[in-house]
């Protein structure tokens, strides 16, 4: 099977003058279609940087990376920029939506942005991605009169907006509430299984891993894959 | 256009902010049309005061030039005597005025036959300087008949107008005989046929009009004219008009502007100061607009970030910024050219006590296509640096705050 995720050796040193900090130190992770992962580890230990360096928002110091079986080590800005608007998802621990806009019109903007406007189908499917995110309801409130849980499941419903191969959650229940990120967690869970979208979750609340199909830990800058030792989640596959 | 649409909902998502930036660019505007206006109305005034009552261009005959000539042989140099028996004169005047009719805007072409002369009424004597023209061509120049205040505008053969004022001072009045002694010394007894009063104290005091065939004999000129006066539809192409004249026909032509030079320097400093007057209004529109927008960028960073992160270009951003600076610049420029075109056409119906406008304000020359473009131009001028700002936001960066 084709992996969506295929790095090899990532390493990232940040350089702060004459100062270097080693954050990443060769990591090797493999996500195949339609996986559900969280990313686990302790603050610090690096998990936002690797999702950035999966989601083509920064570029490793050194190793190989693969998304979809291209390579993207050597593309140019403008086309990783391309590639993220066509390929990836992005949901953050804080919603980013653009508060002057509808939900419909946040939900569609990745798609309507290169094309130059929101075309009759690009509404229909996010109205679409918002009845299947329980928001059909408030698809023409704009971004700012929703609640925090209603923001997060918009910004869901955005990632989903191009059918990404593959969407990058950094802490998405970070902000919520247990009832709310319950709610967000079992859409994430919802629409991994229907759409076979490769979903990697950033979080530290074991809660939300134990959520996901098979959870990797990040230590000391490398991965430690419990999954390669036969552990999985509470999801039935282990 | 979607990035025409962001700048639009970003515009309208804060309508007081909006609101009072575009009428700063409108309150701008509004000082450069009306300084346009002012210093055009103003321009315009001054020339027509000046050019109303004298001739656009004048022709005369080349000034004598005494000539230096070498004398290789015998290694020295001699000085040419200039004839001055001849009276100096234009002989040839009725081709010349011939071609001065074939050029384009002229209206009104005037040959005559000035001088000096003494006006003398028993003890009393005045020098005047007497003008020969046409009696049909009497206002060609200066609207004569109309400022008769006492007797005829009718010249007849041996008919003379003078000016209230010398009429005054000599003691006459329409209708009396006066002996008229040209520097010719030519004389004739002619008769007041009116009194004009012009308001211009050198036509009141010191002009003297009678007809060209009355002008010939007193000042021994058989054929030819001393000069050829002409007006033109636009009196700024006097210069123009005046050089190609003057190469034309090898007489002098010289231009109002060139007798007026000072008036010239006076309009050329003060459009100098409507210039910069005009600079400074669209700089403070440009340095309004740019800190608007750079403040606009700062606090959309986020929103900026998490738009790069899902891949939305550079120039997408950066559109959008400068969208919003040609808004604004186009709002703020069509508003205050309405308010300064208001205002100019209010202050032009103010008027003094007489009846006549308080300012010299033309509102029609308020510079509108030029205020539209250089704002408009001006605010996508100062919404480049945010749009670069806003478009070289890092998304990790941005996001992360």
């Amino acid at each position: 099977m084709t992996a969506v995720v295929d790095a090899r050796g990532i390493e990232m040193v940040f350089r702060n003058g004459e100062e270097q900090t080693p954050v990443l130190k060769g990591v090797d992770l493999r996500l195949e279609p339609g996986e559900l992962v969280a990313l686990l580890g302790a603050s610090g230990s690096g998990k936002s940087t690797l999702l950035s360096i999966l989601g083509l928002l920064l570029r490793p110091s050194a190793g190989r990376l693969s998304l979809a079986s291209e390579s993207v080590d050597d593309l140019s800005e403008a086309r990783r920029a391309e590639f993220r608007n066509q390929r990836l998802g992005f949901v953050f621990q804080f919603h980013h939506l653009l508060p002057d806009f509808t939900a419909v019109e946040n939900v569609a903007f990745p798609a309507a942005a290169p094309a130059g406007g929101i075309s009759a189908a690009m509404r229909r499917r996010a109205r679409e991605l918002l009845a299947r995110v329980g928001l059909a309801d408030r698809m023409d409130f704009r971004a700012s009169r929703l609640s925090g849980g209603q923001k997060q499941r918009v910004a869901i419903a955005r990632a989903l907006m191009n059918r990404p191969v593959l969407v990058v959650a950094d802490e998405p229940t970070g902000n919520l509430d247990r009832a709310s990120a319950d709610q967000v967690l079992a859409l994430m869970r919802e629409v991994n299984q229907q759409d076979q979208a490769t979903f990697l979750i950033c979080t530290h609340d074991d809660h939300v891993a134990r959520q996901c199909g098979r959870r990797v830990i990040l230590e000391d800058g490398r991965i430690q894959d419990p999954a390669s030792q036969g552990e999985r989640g509470s999801d039935g596959l282990d | 256009m979607f990035a025409f649409t962001v700048a639009r909902r970003y515009l309208t998502s804060n309508p007081v902010q909006t609101a009072l930036l575009v009428a700063g660019v409108a309150l701008g505007v509004t000082v450069f049309v009306f300084i346009t206006a002012l210093i055009q109305g103003l321009a315009m005034f001054l020339t027509v005061q000046v050019t109303a009552n004298s001739a656009h261009v004048s022709l005369e005959p080349a000034t004598r030039i005494a000539r230096v000539i070498a004398i290789p042989q015998v290694d020295t140099e001699a000085v040419a005597l200039v004839s001055t028996v001849q009276r100096r004169q234009i002989r040839e005047w009725r081709s010349v005025v011939e071609l001065v009719r074939a050029q384009p805007g002229v209206t009104v072409i005037s040959p005559q036959i000035s001088g000096s002369a003494f006006l003398l009424k028993g003890e009393a004597v005045e020098p005047v300087a007497v003008t020969g023209i046409d009696p049909d061509g009497l206002d060609a120049i200066s609207p004569i008949s109309s400022k008769v205040v006492s007797g005829s505008a009718v010249l007849g053969g041996d008919g003379l107008l003078i000016g209230k004022r010398l009429a005054d001072d000599l003691g006459l009045s329409a209708g009396q005989p006066v002996l008229l002694r040209t520097d010719r010394g030519g004389e004739r007894l002619l008769t007041v046929r009116g009194l004009y009063a012009t308001g211009v104290a050198s036509l009141d005091e010191r002009v003297a009009f009678i007809s060209l065939q009355t002008a010939r004999p007193l000042f021994s000129l058989d054929e030819g004219v001393t000069n050829i006066e002409v007006k033109l539809q636009e009196p700024r192409n006097a210069r123009v008009l005046a050089s190609f004249l003057g190469e034309a026909t090898g007489l002098r032509a010289t231009s109002w502007q060139e007798k007026n030079l000072s008036l010239e320097d006076g309009l050329t400093a003060q459009g100098q100061t409507g210039t910069l007057i005009q600079t400074f209004s669209l700089i403070s529109i440009i340095v309004g607009v740019a800190s608007a927008l750079v403040l606009s960028a700062q606090r959309r960073r986020s929103e900026i970030g998490i738009m790069r992160a899902f891949g939305v270009s550079r120039s997408f951003v950066a559109t959008v910024f400068l969208l919003q600076g040609l808004l604004i610049g186009l709002i703020g420029a069509l508003l205050g050219c309405a308010s300064g075109y208001g205002l100019c056409v209010w202050l032009a119906g103010v008027t003094k006590a007489d009846g006549t406008p308080a300012l010299p304000i033309a509102p029609e020359q308020g510079g509108y296509v030029a205020a539209v473009v250089l704002t408009t131009l001006g605010a996508i001028l100062a919404s480049l640096a945010p749009a670069r700002a806003a478009a070289s936001v890092d998304p990790l960066v941005a996001i992360q705050q």
